[in-house]
């Protein structure tokens, strides 16, 4: 029996109906205790800490002209102040704040040699970990960073909706809890968009890198070239050349070194064929994750093999079609995507459109 | 795999929330509270994948508290469900900020005066161990396998809540029951108690 007929024998997993299967009805009398049973609060009585627009206080009418003249000057004025400083300085924003776990990490020519001392890191400043020395730091509203030795990390910006990062050489484990999108760590081959994760990155002298994602899902690009890692996945980056495909880490050695090559080697048109080869013999169910990428990364002559592999490894949604796959239709790659399970799309192309238009 | 039954959320579904979210949007904390109704079992599902069982009441109205002060950024009312999962999962990445948050094994007492809702014992630890077991499946399984076992919801109610499409969580239901009835014949052959316990250790620890 193929493992389509076995899915479609499976009604009543998929919706109560049909013959109950008894392991299932088992494990949902068994399970139903751990349930959802609370009552919605009372959202009427929440205030919510958000920015209001508030009308003018009806009082002002009472207030002379010239006083409410001098007012607007004022106001006027602070917000000059306000425009000119955000676009100039760059440098408002909340700061993270610095703990040192061993050694003495230091900001600029400040260190931190003590366990009790602590520090913080603003808009402009750069955390240098020596080969001895780690930290970590924190922001409330976003996440946490360990720093690991031999590091460089820097702020780049800090505003209310927007955290940016610059790890300019070393290694972070990054814990985000900020809604996906608001946090981004830029490397000298890649640009790391969180969407709602715990990951690993490496950044070597060279300016290449490696990210890991332990939770969730991460976004990697550079110059429009985008890779997707999801949990238990690993993606490489270059320089010059930017993410390469991700893959899951516990995929066979010939796939993972044929798949380095394929991103990163130079190599001739008939090395690249028989890398292609590998890759598509080797691949397993879940490396429809690499797949799914190599499809948009492939010349058209290869692109078909990738189809019917892909194909047969995780079949596409019915709206997606050969043809449409073939001449790459962006929202026939976004279905079959998201059809794989791993996140949807959409996050990524909200969060990676508004950090384009920064 | 089954492709053909890969559909749309039903319009009257997708419509309903729609105007719930405008609802919402505009003051109206009656419809939210209407989409805490319908989005909780969701909410409360994917936070018992990975965070301990008696911290997930609290973190559900967390996170739709956290949802409320965002709710204008969402700018695609119609991705609600994916976007509520996103700001979920992110909640529970929060809880474990606190590296010495350590969550050591807990004993069956233990889990019964915290965990109770009945007074079999024996079914009690059984479901411990089956819920230790269901949070090692990989990510993609244990989601849907969670909100189907533990929480109710039909396959097309998980795909239309998360945003999913039909033929993924059918595929991934299928595959994550298979993967949970090997795992739990592993547990149940003879004198596995201790490893049980092991296991319900590192599914709290992860």
């Amino acid at each position: 029996m193929s493992e389509k007929d076995r899915v479609m024998k499976d009604d009543y997993l998929w919706d109560g109906s049909g013959e109950p299967d008894p392991d299932v009805r088992k494990l949902e009398n068994l399970m139903g205790r751990y349930r959802h049973n609370q009552p919605a609060p009372a959202f009427d009585q929440v205030v919510v800490k958000k920015s209001v627009r508030r009308p003018w206080d009806l009082s002002f009418s009472r207030h002379s002209f010239q006083l409410a003249a001098a007012a607007a000057v004022v106001l006027i004025g602070v917000a000059t102040f306000i425009i000119i400083r955000v676009e100039h300085t760059n440098n408002s924003g909340p700061a993270w704040e610095i703990a040192r776990i061993e050694g003495a990490p230091r900001v600029g020519w400040h260190s931190l040699s003590s366990g009790k001392e602590t520090a913080h890191l603003k808009v402009g400043q750069t955390l240098v970990t020596d080969s001895s020395s780690r930290a970590s730091i924190t922001l409330d509203e976003t996440g946490t960073i360990e720093v690991d030795p031999a590091s460089r990390l820097r702020v780049v910006a800090s505003g209310r909706d927007r955290k940016r990062l610059s790890l300019e050489r070393g290694t972070i484990h990054a814990t985000i809890w900020a809604p996906p999108g608001e946090f981004v760590v830029d490397t000298p081959s890649a640009v790391a968009v969180d969407l709602g994760c715990v990951y690993t990155l490496h950044v070597d002298d060279s300016g290449a890198g490696v990210l890991r994602t332990t939770m969730g899902w991460v976004g990697f690009k550079l110059n429009g070239h985008e890779s997707f890692i999801p949990a238990g996945a690993v993606c490489a980056t270059r320089p010059r050349i930017g993410p390469g495909t991700p893959y899951f880490e516990d995929a066979s050695t010939s796939f993972r070194d044929a798949l380095s090559k394929f991103d990163f080697a130079k190599i001739t048109p008939q090395e690249r064929n028989a890398l292609l080869g590998i890759l598509l013999v080797d691949a397993r169910p879940q490396d429809a994750l690499t797949l799914w990428h190599l499809l948009s990364r492939v010349s058209d002559a290869d692109r078909p093999g990738v189809y019917d592999r892909l194909a047969a490894l995780a079949p596409p949604p019915k709206e997606v079609t050969r043809e449409g796959i073939l001449r790459l239709d962006q929202k026939m790659l976004d279905s079959w995507w998201n059809s794989l399970g791993y996140g949807d799309v959409y996050l990524w192309h909200m969060y990676e459109r508004t950090w384009s238009e920064k | 795999m089954e492709r053909r039954a890969v559909i749309a959320q039903p319009m009257t579904e997708t419509g309903a929330d729609d105007a719930l979210i405008n609802a919402a949007r505009a003051g109206d904390r009656s419809a939210f509270g209407l989409l805490y109704n319908r989005y909780a079992r969701m909410v409360h599902g994917i936070l018992l994948c990975r965070v301990p069982p008696r911290e997930v009441d609290d973190l559900v109205q967390e996170v739709f508290l956290l949802a409320l002060r965002k709710l204008d950024s969402l700018r695609d009312i119609s991705r609600f469900g994916a976007w509520l999962s996103a700001i979920t999962r992110n909640r529970a990445n929060d809880y474990y900020r606190d590296s010495s948050r350590v969550e050591l094994p807990m004993e069956p007492e233990e889990e019964e005066k915290v965990q109770s809702r009945s007074n079999d014992h024996a079914a009690e630890q059984e479901a411990a161990m089956t819920l230790a077991v269901l949070r090692t499946l990989p990510e993609t399984y244990r989601e849907p396998l969670m909100l189907r076992l533990v929480e109710g919801l039909t396959g097309p109610e998980i795909a239309g809540r998360m945003g999913l499409t039909h033929g993924s969580v059918r595929v991934n239901l299928h595959r994550g029951m298979q993967m949970l009835r090997e795992k739990l014949a592993e547990k149940a052959a003879p004198g596995t108690e201790q490893s049980a316990r092991a296991n319900r250790a590192s599914g709290q620890n992860e």
